[in-house]
């Protein structure tokens, strides 16, 4: 299954996140846990179920208005398709 | 100050149905007169969730055996841990599975003894692979994590393709392939269970292309025997430091296998605070840091990765928990490990027949009396 700029990439069941302490957030899934700031925290915070791809990367570009267009669309593909493997998102 | 565990291991019980004949509990069991009560139990759920822990694993013997199980998962999720169980499903119907999800479990890993009935029940030795597999179709229908846990050995790992086909059918999000590690009832049983070299690599061939065919559908995680491997497994992610056992009757432990260590004090719970036994306790401080370690661990560069590996392994094969895990290429005692490797044949049809002239072949696992 390849991500397509229409998927809207959502939390697997017994994945979520526990509250955030300052810039960073721990995300909980199955037997492990991990901590995510940033770009990374800004893309998974934004998969739920609703956004589209296209959109999330358009979020992404407004939050990182100096950043390559390109390159933040590159970065969140890859970023995604990392979780999907690990199975923490699907979409 | 060592910083919080990551996850509590709750060893609720060693009461199981099954007799698994690579089950890793000590071969000195908790009865179940001697249990953690309830209450007691959650206890130490609120301990761990105010000392920073991020996950209970209900786990064995058999969790299900415990009838205040759906009670457990409510109060382990009300301290803030999310609740993984690992269990092997007999005692599992529709109407628990609902009350358990309603209670916040999160996470459901279900063992498997093999692809097909016959084979999986001898190893477990008790009619269980039917059970697990309608099972597996009913977890599907809840919103939980799903893995299954596929044990393997010397006398399925030529049959690890069907038992990935299985696995696949069954729609896990994840499938553990874990090869037997030797401890308690395993060790009684490893000239049985030791893969052959051959099944090792054509295992590892299989994996991969299972991995690559399956990726963003199903994860698969293999654990490799580490008998065969280089260097030795990080045992626990290090003693004292992610994980804290606690077992059925109050005993605070950093893994399954350090009660066989002797010249420990494992504190209780019952006693303790869960924050003391893990800061403090003299049990917990012994293999923690590097002062105890000796050469060549002491001055070696992946000290701070496997910190010398399995301290309850080096107990078990050499005598001497100090020492370098012999799975290890640079232990001084490898030659041990590599002695029970050579045993091991290519000649399956050999072995089945020296197996059919001895009356009991397998140690069962027995329950705790």
């Amino acid at each position: 299954m390849t991500l397509e700029t229409t998927s809207r990439p959502r939390l697997l069941a017994g994945c979520r996140w526990a509250e955030a302490s300052g810039a960073e957030r721990l995300l909980l899934f199955p037997e492990g846990a991990i901590r995510l700031q940033g770009t990374g925290r800004e893309i998974l915070e934004r998969c739920d179920g609703q956004r589209t791809v296209e959109q999330i990367v358009e979020e992404l570009r407004q939050i990182y208005s100096a950043g390559d267009p390109a390159r933040i669309e590159e970065d969140v593909r890859i970023f995604l398709g990392k979780l999907h493997q690990k199975r923490i998102i699907d979409f | 100050m060592v910083s919080a565990p990551l996850a509590l291991i709750a060893e609720l019980t060693h009461r199981c149905p099954l007799h698994c004949v690579y089950c890793s509990n000590p071969l000195a069991m908790r009865n179940a007169a001697s249990e953690l009560s309830t209450t007691e139990w959650i206890r130490v759920f609120e301990q761990a969730g105010q000392a920073g822990c991020l996950h209970v694993h209900f786990t064995g013997g058999e969790p299900l055996a415990r009838s205040d199980l759906v009670e457990l998962t409510a109060r382990a999720r009300a301290a803030g841990l999310y609740v993984n169980l690992i269990t092997s499903g007999i005692g599992l119907s529709e109407m628990r599975l609902a009350a358990l999800t309603e209670a916040g479990l999160e996470h459901i890993q279900l063992s498997f003894q093999g692809g097909q009935a016959e084979a999986a029940d001898e190893i477990a030795g008790a009619h269980s692979h039917g059970h697990k597999l309608a099972l597996a179709r009913l977890i599907r229908k809840f919103k939980l994590a799903f893995t299954i846990n596929a044990v393997v050995h010397r006398q399925n790992l030529d049959d690890l393709s069907a038992i990935i086909a299985m696995a696949e059918e069954l729609a896990p999000d994840r499938l553990e392939i874990a090869n037997v590690q030797y401890y308690g009832w395993a060790l009684r049983n490893r000239d049985a269970l030791m893969p052959t070299r051959r099944q090792l690599e054509q295992s590892q061939a299989t994996v991969s292309a299972a991995e690559q065919r399956l990726a963003g559908r199903m994860r698969i995680d293999y654990v490799t025997p580490d008998y065969y491997a280089r260097y030795p497994k990080a045992c626990m992610g290090g003693w004292g430091r992610r994980l804290l056992l606690i077992d059925p009757a109050g005993q605070a432990l950093p893994c399954h296998a350090a009660g066989v260590i002797p010249g420990l004090t494992f504190d209780n719970i019952r006693e303790h605070s869960l924050a003391w036994i893990w800061q403090q306790s003299s049990a917990f401080q012994r293999f923690r840091g590097e002062a105890w370690m000796p050469e060549p661990c002491r001055s070696c560069d992946r000290r701070s990765e496997d910190f010398g590996g399995c301290r309850c392994q080096a107990w078990l094969l050499t005598g001497d928990a100090t020492a370098t895990d012999p799975v290890c290429s640079l232990a001084p005692s490898h030659g041990l490990v590599e002695k029970v490797v050579a045993r091991t044949t290519d000649d399956l049809a050999q072995e089945k027949s020296t197996f059919a002239a001895l009356p009991t072949a397998w140690v069962y696992r027995r329950n705790p009396s």
